[in-house]
């Protein structure tokens, strides 16, 4: 039985929360950061009600998270927002938010993780882009451009944490029934199921496995990949 | 850019001195992990990062957490980030002086 110490960003519904309940699972502690209150009980699962852009707040986080379990094994960068919007529409402060949300808050856990993780004897950093990034679509430039942000993070990253035993990478899910996706239209969700060599919805057990590839001890030779689910890429 | 610090679980200001023996006690548990002619000098001059120094950009992100370990076991919570970490010149990671100077007005906020 795994008994890692994971961190989950956006752990409070959809994929966030299927990695939590996965981990539970598997044995592990689970420490989630999320908007709003925790999805989760268990005696295992530690939540805190954070902001994760606000850099003050996630400092006091990484501090508790210290003092009460000194080790950290896997985070996994999942908290993101989305944002269907065509560029000469798209506000500035909702580009902001975005970018601030799916890159700025992941590099500055990683930065903080790494700290934690140099006590693990295999930290693994996961990220979570998505396949609108290799399938560029319209509407979608400031969402794809912000997790493009976190794919060469991630090819980067790779490199500059090996010598501490940790690995980087991403996974890209394809369209999963979540909050995200609720937001774009049904059209434009099957014209990109349709581009895709497995033509169907996602479900979150999908990027778990992925995930759970990643984490496996036997992978430590694995590092700065990004995988995309449904054959995009 | 400022760096992100925080002082926790400590009363009264650092000193040098303790900031300099958490420094050099970090560059020789690097030196026992570095081949014999990539050895860092220790003294409390000493270069650390720069053409005088044999640590690359990697070497030296691990002594910088250790060095930040070693503060942590005194009582001082610093988190070392600076912009200019990676500028020849300017960097406060150049020479053990300079990281002293850095390390004691961040922990003294």
């Amino acid at each position: 039985m795994p008994d890692r110490h994971v961190l989950i960003t956006g752990a409070t519904r959809g994929i966030g929360e299927a990695l939590a309940a996965h981990c539970l699972e598997a044995g592990d502690l689970v420490v989630g950061c999320g908007r709003s209150a925790p999805a989760i009980s268990h005696d295992r699962y530690t939540h805190f009600e954070v902001d994760v852009t606000d850099a003050k707040a996630v400092d006091g986080v990484f501090r508790e998270l210290k003092r009460r379990f000194k080790r950290l094994d896997v985070l996994i960068n999942n908290a993101g927002i989305g944002g269907m919007n065509a560029i000469a529409l798209t506000p500035v402060d909702a580009a902001r938010r975005i970018v601030e949300t799916n890159f700025l808050a992941a590099f500055n856990f990683t930065r903080e993780a790494l700290r934690m993780m140099r006590g693990s004897p295999a930290g693994r950093i996961v990220n979570i882009s998505t396949v609108a990034v290799p399938m560029r679509l319209e509407g979608e430039a400031v969402y794809a451009a912000s997790k493009s942000a976190i794919e060469t993070f991630t090819r980067i990253a790779a490199r500059e944490v090996a010598p501490f035993g940790v690995t980087c990478n991403a996974v890209g899910p394809c369209p999963i029934k979540t909050r995200l996706t609720a937001a774009v239209p049904a059209d434009k969700i099957q014209a990109l199921i349709d581009r895709q060599a497995v033509r169907r919805w996602g479900a979150a057990q999908d990027v778990v496995n992925v995930v759970e590839f990643f984490l496996r001890p036997e992978s430590a030779m694995v590092t700065g990949q990004v995988i995309y689910l449904g054959g995009a890429g | 850019m400022t760096p992100i610090t925080s002082e926790t679980g400590h009363v009264g200001a650092i000193t040098e001195a303790a900031v300099q023996d958490v420094i050099l006690e970090a560059m020789r548990l690097a030196n026992l992990a570095r081949d014999n002619g990539a050895q860092l000098e220790i003294s409390a001059a000493a270069p650390i990062f720069g053409p005088d120094s044999a640590l690359d950009s990697l070497g030296l992100v691990a002594l910088l957490l250790d060095i930040e370990d070693g503060l942590r076991a005194i009582g001082y919570e610093v988190v070392l980030s600076d912009e200019r970490a990676m500028s020849q010149k300017r960097s406060p990671f150049r020479n053990v002086p300079a990281l002293v100077a850095y390390i004691t007005s961040v922990a003294r906020g």
